[in-house]
């Protein structure tokens, strides 16, 4: 059940690469979702100070058919600005439960993870780097993912900003470690919405990121 | 059967993007103007909203903001700068780096407080300057 309903929802998710803002304004809302070549996810978060984000999270892992369902922080650690760039450097961690679904027998089990993330950008260039270590309850698992992405324009507030981009990740438990997936970014004022292949496993991504 | 709907469901989501996009802030006040690019603060085309705040005596101040490289920072900065009743109009361009407001006649708000909502935006000010430029 809760597997269609994650689909239903549009499969956002943040799980490895979702990269954009994952602390807003004091008193925003985002909603971030993605689907890449190993789990589905939504994490919907609030800003109460501009440093943090608090929010829920549901990440489906669809080859192991298991769902973790618990909460997520994120910490602004450092923002380095300058007239033309912004930098900034975030931990994360969360704490939940996995549990079986679609067949999966395995009843629910305390579930946690931590991460950073690091990202760097300009108008025009982007690069960004996650990684999380993850216990699902079956023991420690590690992911880490880069990213670099160039704008062929510079749009002003409320144009349409298009990105291309290229990712790479790394999940050594998998059967292909290493993937790398191109992508194209669109961005509208409180929309982010991307899409992109991965051609290793055969399966499309796409993150959508909804502030307000 | 997973791959068919998350393509089915960016597509969707996809197609309701611009109607999403053309909220930048809860206020009414914000608003962009195009073909405004490559002018520096002082030489800005005065948008649409900023020029009739002004005529209904509100004062001008323009704060240079560090760090606003897309669209998720300007409507950070219109939404919260929005919440402010003493704010009659915001104007956000990501070309020249500024924030425009029209703080209401009769209204005031302070460098310090411009301040600490920038940075509660997420982001840094630089420099703040109040009236027209010359």
């Amino acid at each position: 059940m809760l597997k269609h309903i994650l689909a239903g929802v549009g499969l956002l998710a943040c799980t490895a690469a979702a990269d954009a803002r994952p602390v807003s304004y004091e008193g925003g809302w985002t909603a971030i979702g993605e689907t890449d070549r190993a789990s589905s996810s939504l994490w919907v978060h609030y800003t109460p100070h501009y440093e943090w984000s608090l929010g829920g999270r549901v990440e489906w892992m669809r080859d192991r058919d298991l769902v973790f369902t618990g909460a997520q922080a994120t910490h602004l650690v450092h923002r380095r600005f300058r007239p033309d760039s912004q930098g900034n450097l975030y931990a994360f961690a969360g704490a939940g439960v996995t549990e079986g679904i679609d067949g999966n027998p395995r009843d629910a089990e305390a579930a946690g993870f931590v991460g950073v993330m690091a990202d760097w950008e300009t108008r025009r260039w982007f690069v960004s780097w996650e990684a999380r270590l993850a216990d699902f309850g079956e023991g420690g698992e590690a992911m880490q993912a880069a990213r670099v992405g160039w704008a062929p324009y510079e749009g002003d507030f409320g144009d349409l900003h298009t990105w291309f981009m290229l990712e790479v990740d790394q999940r050594p438990q998998r059967d292909e470690p290493v993937t790398v997936t191109p992508l194209v970014r669109f961005f509208k004022g409180p929309v982010l919405l991307e899409l992109g292949y991965t051609p290793a496993d055969d399966e499309p991504f796409a993150s959508f990121i909804y502030r307000f | 059967m997973t791959r068919i709907l998350a393509a089915a469901s960016a597509a969707f989501l996809f197609t309701l993007s611009p109607a999403l996009a053309d909220d930048h802030g809860e206020h009414a006040h914000d608003d962009h103007a195009h073909g405004e690019h490559d002018m520096q603060p002082a030489d800005m085309a005065m948008n649409e909203d900023i020029s009739a705040a002004l005529a209904a005596g509100g004062s001008l101040v323009t704060a240079e903001v560090n760090g606003m490289v897309c669209d998720f920072c300007a409507m950070a900065m219109t939404r919260t700068f929005g919440r402010r009743d003493e704010v009659a109009a915001i104007h956000v361009d990501l070309d020249t780096k500024v924030l425009q407001l029209v703080i209401k006649d009769g209204e005031s708000m302070t460098d310090e407080v411009i301040r600490d909502l920038v940075t509660r935006s997420g982001y840094e000010t630089t420099a703040i300057r109040r009236g027209m430029a010359d």
